[in-house]
């Protein structure tokens, strides 16, 4: 509940704070972090081919919005589908291995994806990106206006948000922890598990899919850096800054991750500096994240007082 | 009537023959021990019951159908429960969400796997709740199962396989590792659940077996050697050269 007060709060602040378009940056990168985490911090799959499917539904719908001139919703629906059709595809080849196999087959498809995006020069634009993405207006409402538009995202972020957490509270939720804490067990008690690693791996590629749409929008171009493997690392670097074993910690990452990168960019062109420094002491000393350091200084403020 | 039984069930590891050959009858309602020396090959017994891996000759019988190389997953809901000899549980879940997850696995719907919340399973979490309280670990329901004793996750690990309402169980060597007393519990939690399940349960521990076996079969190097009542087992005389290596006794 706290937790709801504090987002609803970001959600309404934050636009006063920071550049509309970076605001909504933020949300789409969160709820990006959303469809991560279910893979990373409830199932324990790291996967660091995320891109992939944030990327082609940018492609995709990016390409029909230009070209076919679908309306919004269209364009929301078809990412969605997108992002867990793709999802399904890799999650397929990827859910029969294990450990450091699994992660470099999630790494090796994202790969794949980025250079058929490379060389496929007509479609996607190459290096050069695919440029003139319009945000058609709906219902009336002008989404050109950066603050219409930011107001859209997080509506959207919101839902992203209380979808997620009625999956992660829901019996799948559990068996994907389950997933995480034993495998053997879980597949012993009648938990078929590579099923449910795809099931899980389609769910986070759908909120993938949704934001890859919505970035593709909010800038007017998808650049090929979209479905790069930096991207894929981007996610993972904020999700676990923020926390990989709560519900909120890809929204707090997300938070840390953009502002960072928006805001000390200007200043200095070294700042990926700062974020190597912040990941190598969440490492070492907080590996819940933002959260678990949060939960302990509150704790330990509690004590002294 | 036999409920669970073997043909001719072989596993072989390369050049290792680790169950070679056996026959087993288990009858619906009693507890089958299976003994013999360590590496006699009754954990691999077990795992072919349960699926782990197919048999590489042989047939699997469960309630008059074949179930042979069914998979993992599939065994539990056709009625088949197994406990673990290394204790094998969901460590940062509690006991409860430990036992729920068995339960819920078995139940007759999965609708809202997607929306509904996990508390809202109230016959599942009846069914885990049962369980919990049938090994007697009802007041530790919300403990994290990483916090309770050893003893006592030889108990949850019980409760796991209970909790899955199964028609039989397999139990393997759930006395391992504990001491005397604990030990004491958890024969008296085993006879306690003799004649609500069909048991077929693997121990070293001799006393154990010829307390509380209907039937006992005796596994050495892969093969079955003898099976009988326990007065019988007790009397053969392979049975006693096998347990006391290779001397003619």
């Amino acid at each position: 509940m706290r937790a709801l007060v504090l987002i609803l709060a970001a959600v309404v602040l934050l636009p006063f704070i920071v550049r509309p378009a970076i605001a909504s940056e933020i949300w789409i990168f969160a709820i990006f972090g959303l469809g991560l985490n279910l893979l990373l911090g409830y199932t324990g799959l790291l996967s660091f081919g995320q891109s992939t499917f944030f990327g082609s539904a940018a492609y995709v719908a990016g390409y029909l919005l230009k070209h076919y001139a679908i309306g919004v919703f269209a364009a929301l629906g078809i990412g969605v589908a997108v992002g867990a059709i793709s999802a399904l595809l890799v999650g397929y080849l990827c859910v029969q291995r294990s450990g450091l196999y699994f992660i470099m087959l999630t790494f090796a498809l994202n790969q794949l994806f980025y250079f058929i995006a490379y060389q496929w020069t007509t479609v996607t634009g190459g290096e050069d990106g695919m440029p003139g993405v319009p945000r058609p207006a709906m219902l009336g409402i002008d989404f050109r206006d950066p603050v219409a538009y930011y107001i859209f995202v997080s509506v959207l972020f919101l839902l992203s948000l209380w979808l997620m957490k009625r999956i992660v509270d829901s019996p799948l939720g559990k068996i994907l922890q389950g997933i995480r804490e034993n495998e053997v067990r879980a597949e012993a008690v009648g938990y078929h598990v590579p099923r449910f690693k795809l099931l899980a791996f389609v769910i986070g590629g759908a909120f993938s899919g949704l934001a890859g749409v919505l970035y593709a929008m909010l800038f007017g171009i998808v650049p090929l850096e979209a479905i790069g493997f930096v991207t894929s690392g981007n996610v993972v670097f904020a999700t676990l800054i923020g926390g990989s074993g709560s519900l909120y910690g890809p929204i707090i990452g997300s938070f840390v991750f953009i502002w960072l990168s928006e805001s000390m960019s200007v200043v200095w062109a070294r700042w990926p500096l700062l974020l190597g420094v912040a990941f190598i002491v969440v490492v070492l000393f907080f590996r819940g994240g933002v959260v678990e350091a949060w939960d302990r200084i509150w704790r330990f403020s509690k004590r002294t007082t | 009537m036999a409920l669970l039984e073997t043909h001719d069930l072989s596993k072989a590891f390369g050049a290792l023959t680790a169950v070679n050959a056996v026959s087993l009858r288990v009858e619906a309602g009693t507890l089958h021990s299976i003994i013999g020396p360590n590496g006699a090959g009754k954990t691999t017994l077990f795992n072919l019951l349960t699926g782990t891996f197919p048999p590489s000759a042989g047939r699997i019988v469960f309630d008059g159908s074949d179930i042979t190389g069914t998979p993992a997953h599939r065994i539990a809901h056709l009625g088949l429960a197994r406990s673990f000899q290394r204790t094998n549980v969901f460590p940062a879940f509690s006991l409860l969400d430990n036992v729920w997850l068995a339960a819920f696995a078995c139940s007759k719907s999965w609708r809202g796997l997607l929306w509904r919340r996990a508390d809202r399973y109230p016959e599942a979490t009846a069914q885990a709740r049962a369980a919990l309280a049938d090994v007697g670990l009802g007041e530790k329901a919300d403990q994290p199962a990483r916090e309770i004793s050893h003893g006592e996750q030889r108990q949850l690990e019980l409760a796991i396989a209970l909790a899955a309402a199964p028609r039989v169980l397999l139990l393997d060597e759930p006395a391992a590792g504990l001491s005397p007393e604990e030990t004491r519990r958890m024969v008296a939690l085993v006879r306690a659940l003799k004649g609500r399940y069909t048991i077929v349960l693997i121990e070293h521990k001799m006393d154990i077996i010829m307390n509380v076996s209907d039937r006992i079969s005796v596994m050495h190097f892969g093969s079955l050697i003898a099976e009988g009542t326990p007065e019988e087992i007790q009397r053969n005389a392979e049975v006693r050269r096998a347990y006391l290596g290779g001397v003619a006794a």
